[in-house]
């Protein structure tokens, strides 16, 4: 961090960079941005975005068409009958309300609960700061396979099987969220928190606001890793919901569209476009945080 | 300001017990508890339990009987590595992940620098390069399929008009592992993409205009400032690559179940396919197996990609 | 670091702690063995019950008829995915967070037999004979049986009439015209492949053992494995000369491309269950119907030859508080007339002969060849480590097919790696 350099620039000058500014680049650089990067990067989107395409098409074409081998790209015949067949078998509401409750409970519990443990052991000192991250970190590493016999057990004996809090209390804090805040304020810098002891602030109120302020990219990110997570997670919500009314979209979806010995494509391929907007939706949400800089400015 | 470069960074207070170290030691332990206690209950409570079936003969059948399980020592990690097929899954998660790792780190660092300085459309674009992330595995499946096919698959085609004749990838046992790579990162690359756009919004602008001024090019930008302010955000995405590489198992399910002849099986679907059969002991074993190989690597990778300061 | 220590000793401690707790109640696994009968009268009470894919979508369907016997009893039911549904059962014994019965599969019989969180089944409850043999030997484990056959499927060969016709062919009543039927679908039908046997992979056993049954082999003998013997070698030496021949595609297919193919007429024929009726009619439409046929296995030298059965079981657990009421749906379920509602209702095979004479399904011609297929089948042992067997069956299957090992050696393997598996009883 010695090649930091405390920004000198005056408040005009800053507000009239962060205008023409894109992210963390020079003014040159973005005024023309050439144009090979865009054809680059529209191929790479082709490349990137043809699955998803195919997903979409396909869920407004007829179950034997989807089937189609080698697959047809526009549809021969255009249906709503898988979406119908969605809306008929599954009780929508009840099932996307309960994905939605429990994917944004542990969303905002990894939000909270990661930045203060990332900030803590980022940047303040105390005995077994190193003990605590590589606990963390060490859990990282387990298979999920590997705990959810003995995770159930627990859950069970704390009478939580098929509640709520059973569904998202052991995901409410993940490793990889504390890991991401850590090294998100790994990379900011001491002279902030320095600054702010030198101006009398206690630690708390450093945390809380001025260094979290910071963070917005990294805590979007995380927003969006443990939405998608929790959104898309079907092992444990089959095993610990032990009622209907307490399954959440991917389990019903699986359940009408997977057999024993066939699977129904077309549904599963409508439910798959169901189940995506919302992450669309929270992707193009968080990755508006992608342009801050860091505000120096705010820590007067 | 000006005095914030001549006052000693916090780390410098570490000897001795000064009331700034009391209480930054004590905010520490009120940020730590939620997280710490919800983490004791429900992830270091159900590890211990696996770690300790790892030691023993258990199996599903013992389900309700877990304590009549006998200790089975290191017997499990014996028998581990003396299956054929396990050495040979691990061999193949090994080749994954020391191929898969640099590539996608590779494809989404370039891929989140050039969305990171276009201006026109720009939503658009990262959501587009985001999307294999959220697409159905099912669709992904059929259009990879169908890229992929010997005879007719576009890829294939391709090759046929510069006069290749383009093989079976994926049933051949010596292309189809490298084919699932190519696969899987480019189905992770949007994951990774996210993290670093989200790093490099911490390369301090007057960094980069300060290098501009003294002449520096796109790529020495990039090389002596951007990547250096990112390294934290870099070490991040490698380490979360390679745990989830080591535990490579969707691609490999869908597109080829593990095969040609075990060529595609990777560790996690060896887990998996344990603990399907009911065999929990060894399956915790191979888990914990896994869990070494990623604790060696992780620290590999802090060593390298540690902050030079 | 000493007191990290202590504390991650201590919570180890608690963990295990709590989760003997809740094993506790739930008693020894030991002394189950016991079959107590069930109460005279009607059922009372809620029942709930734990039923996979479409069977849990429908199976309203029969609880409204068992409330209309039983006016005091009412059926609970939750519909699990199939996928997932193994480990939900695994978790939920293990937790004694079971439901009273429960939809099990027939190959995981034996494991959740063994756990003891099975009820065995009482003495009088239904009759033995009345089912498919094949069938209710998936229930018995170690001489008692854990639960009551509900529904069966096996497999059969289907064929494109057309194809055949053209090359002048009627179906293979024993192994040697199977060949040349093959052969004749592909050569005169046009055909690119005669026939589709599955090269290996998951389940590839369920299509080779039919094989080796017809040619009088066996998995077991007692409890010991025996499946190495001349009959297998021969039946897999059988199997892989479609592949060397170039009758059968050697590579899986796939999913959805065996229907695609044998519509378009580039797969002959192709060995698989009742389920593919109705995938080959999606893809073909209305004018495959009368481009396809399918008939059962034939046999090595004659008649018909012996295919797989599977299907499902429906058991109560041990754990259930409403046990006799739990056993009563259960029979109701296996009664004739029940199993033909529930035919009616999602095309589900009975698993008591006496439902196939007349009736619903004497009306569909492809439906009655199955109940034919189904007099000459044989089961996988009730074992806990079956599945683990058969997924190494596979993978000699695999190699054999693609000539990495003789099939002599391939057989002698599978034997040695069952043997140490071992049966898990």
């Amino acid at each position: 961090m010695t090649t930091y350099t405390p920004p000198t620039a005056t408040a005009e000058e800053t507000a009239e960079r962060d205008a023409a500014r894109v992210g963390g680049l020079p003014p040159r650089a973005e005024r023309g941005s050439p144009w090979w990067l865009y054809a680059v990067l529209g191929v790479g989107l082709l490349v990137m975005s043809l699955p998803f395409v195919w997903m979409v098409v396909s869920s407004i074409k007829p179950e034997a068409e989807v089937r189609r081998v080698p697959p047809t790209w526009l549809p021969e015949t255009v249906t709503t009958e898988n979406y119908q067949t969605l809306l008929d078998r599954l009780s929508f509401p009840t099932y996307f309300v309960n994905s939605t409750v429990v994917a944004v409970v542990v969303m905002l519990g990894n939000l909270v609960f990661c930045s203060m443990l990332g900030y803590a052991l980022a940047k303040l000192d105390f005995r077994g700061k190193k003990v605590v991250f590589a606990l963390v970190l060490g859990t990282l590493m387990v298979p999920g396979i590997a705990v959810i016999v003995p995770l159930f057990v627990l859950v069970t004996n704390l009478g939580l099987a098929n509640t709520f809090p059973g569904l998202f209390l052991p995901y409410l804090v993940t490793p990889i969220g504390v890991f991401l805040m850590r090294q998100y304020f790994l990379g900011l810098p001491d002279e902030l928190i320095s600054a702010a002891r030198v101006d009398g602030a206690g630690e708390f109120r450093i945390f809380w606001n001025v260094m979290l302020p910071l963070t917005g990219p990294a805590l979007a990110t995380l927003a969006l890793l443990t939405f998608l997570a929790s959104w898309n997670n079907f092992l444990w919500p089959v095993v610990v919901a032990q009622t209907e009314d307490r399954y959440t979209l991917p389990v019903a979806l699986a359940l009408y569209s997977v057999g024993q010995n066939a699977t129904q494509y077309g549904v599963l391929l409508a439910g798959a476009v169901v189940v995506v907007l919302p992450v669309i939706a929270v992707f193009l949400a968080v990755q508006r945080y992608f342009v801050q800089g860091i505000a120096m400015t705010g820590i007067k | 300001m000006a005095t914030v470069s001549t006052t000693p960074a916090p780390v410098a207070a570490r000897r001795g017990t000064t009331p700034l170290r009391r209480s930054q030691a004590r905010t520490a332990w009120l940020l730590a508890l939620p997280f710490l206690l919800l983490f004791a209950i429900f992830t270091i409570g159900p590890v211990l339990a696996s770690l300790v079936m790892s030691f023993t003969d258990m199996r599903s059948t013992d389900l309700r009987t877990p304590f009549a399980v006998d200790p089975a020592g290191v017997s499990n990690y014996v028998d581990l590595f003396g299956d054929p097929l396990f050495r040979k899954v691990a061999v193949n998660t090994a080749i994954f992940v020391l191929v898969g790792v640099p590539l996608t780190m590779v494809l989404a660092l370039a891929a989140a620098v050039g969305l990171n300085q276009i201006t026109r459309v720009r939503s658009f674009f990262r959501l587009g390069y985001y999307l294999p992330v959220i697409t159905s595995i099912v669709a992904v499946a059929v259009v990879w399929r169908f890229l992929l096919q010997p005879d007719t698959g576009p890829i294939n085609q391709v090759l046929g008009l510069v006069g290749i004749d383009g093989p079976d990838w994926l049933g051949s046992t010596t292309l189809a592992l490298p084919t699932l790579i190519v696969m899987t990162a480019w189905r992770n690359l949007g994951y990774l993409m996210v993290i670093f756009l989200a790093g490099l919004q911490t390369v301090p602008r007057e960094m980069l205009e300060a290098a501009e001024v003294d002449g520096a090019g796109r790529w020495q930008r990039f090389r002596y400032v951007t990547v250096p302010v990112m390294r934290p955000t870099l070490l991040f995405g490698a380490v979360i690559t390679s745990i989830g590489y080591l535990q490579f198992f969707e691609e490999p399910f869908v597109m080829t179940n593990g095969g040609p002849l075990d060529a595609t099986r990777s560790m996690a679907m060896y887990v998996y396919d344990q603990f399907g059969f009911g065999n929990y002991g060894i399956a915790s074993a191979a888990s914990y197996v896994l869990f070494v190989a990623i604790a060696a690597l992780t620290f590999v990778l802090f060593r390298a990609l540690r902050s030079t300061d | 670091m000493k007191t990290t220590t202590r504390t991650l000793a201590l919570l180890a401690a608690a963990a295990l702690l709590v989760s003997a707790c809740g094993r506790d109640e739930d008693g020894d696994a030991d002394d189950a063995a016991q079959a107590e009968s069930v109460a005279e009268g009607p059922a009372e009470g809620t029942i709930e019950v734990w039923a996979m894919g479409a069977e849990g979508e429908n199976l309203d369907v029969l609880g409204a008829a068992f409330t209309e016997e039983n006016p005091d009893a009412t059926v609970e039911v939750t519909p699990v995915p199939w996928e997932g549904a193994h480990d939900k059962i695994a978790t939920a014994i293990a937790a004694g967070e079971t439901p009273d019965v429960s939809l099990i599969g027939t190959t995981w019989m034996g494991e959740f037999a063994k756990t003891g969180g099975l009820d065995p089944t009482p003495e009088d409850l239904v009759n033995p004979d009345d089912f498919f043999p094949g069938p209710w030997e998936s229930t018995v484990v170690e001489d008692t049986s854990y639960g009551v056959p509900w529904y069966v499927e096996t497999r059969a060969l289907y064929y494109r009439t057309d194809l055949a016709e053209q090359a002048g062919l009627e179906p293979p009543t024993n192994w040697d015209e199977l060949k040349s039927f093959a052969q004749g679908l592909q050569e005169q039908g046009g055909a690119q492949y005669g026939i589709y046997l599955q090269p290996g992979q998951q389940g590839a056993w369920q299509t080779f053992m039919p094989f080796a049954w017809q040619n009088g082999a066996q998995l077991t003998d007692g409890d010991q494995y025996a499946i190495d013997s001349p009959e297998t070698v021969e039946a897999l030496e059988f199997y892989t000369s479609f592949f060397e021949e170039g009758l059968s595609q050697n590579t899986p297919l796939d999913p959805g491309a065996l229907e695609q193919g044998f519509v378009d007429g580039t797969i002959g024929s192709f060995i698989s269950g009742p389920w593919h009726v109705g995938l080959v009619r999606d893809v073909g439409g209305p004018e495959i119907d009368d481009k396809f046929d399918v008939v059962p296995l034939p046999g090595k030298d004659s008649g018909v030859g012996t295919s797989f059965v599977g299907g499902g079981n429906l058991a109560v657990f041990d754990a259930s508080d409403n046990r006799d009421a739990a056993w009563k749906f259960v029979q109701f379920a296996s009664q004739p007339e029940t199993q033909q509602l529930w035919y009616e209702t999602i095309n589900d095979l009975p698993s008591v002969q006496s439902a196939w004479e007349g009736g619903p399904l004497t009306d569909d011609p492809l439906v009655a060849v199955f109940g034919e297929q189904l007099q000459e089948t044989e089961a996988p042992p009730a074992v806990p480590t079956w599945e683990q067997v058969a997924a190494s069956i596979d993978s000699d299957i695999e190699r054999a097919v693609r000539g990495q090992v003789e099939p002599t050696e391939a057989v002698a393997n599978m034997q040695q790696q069952a043997e140490s598996i071992g049966t898990g009883l």
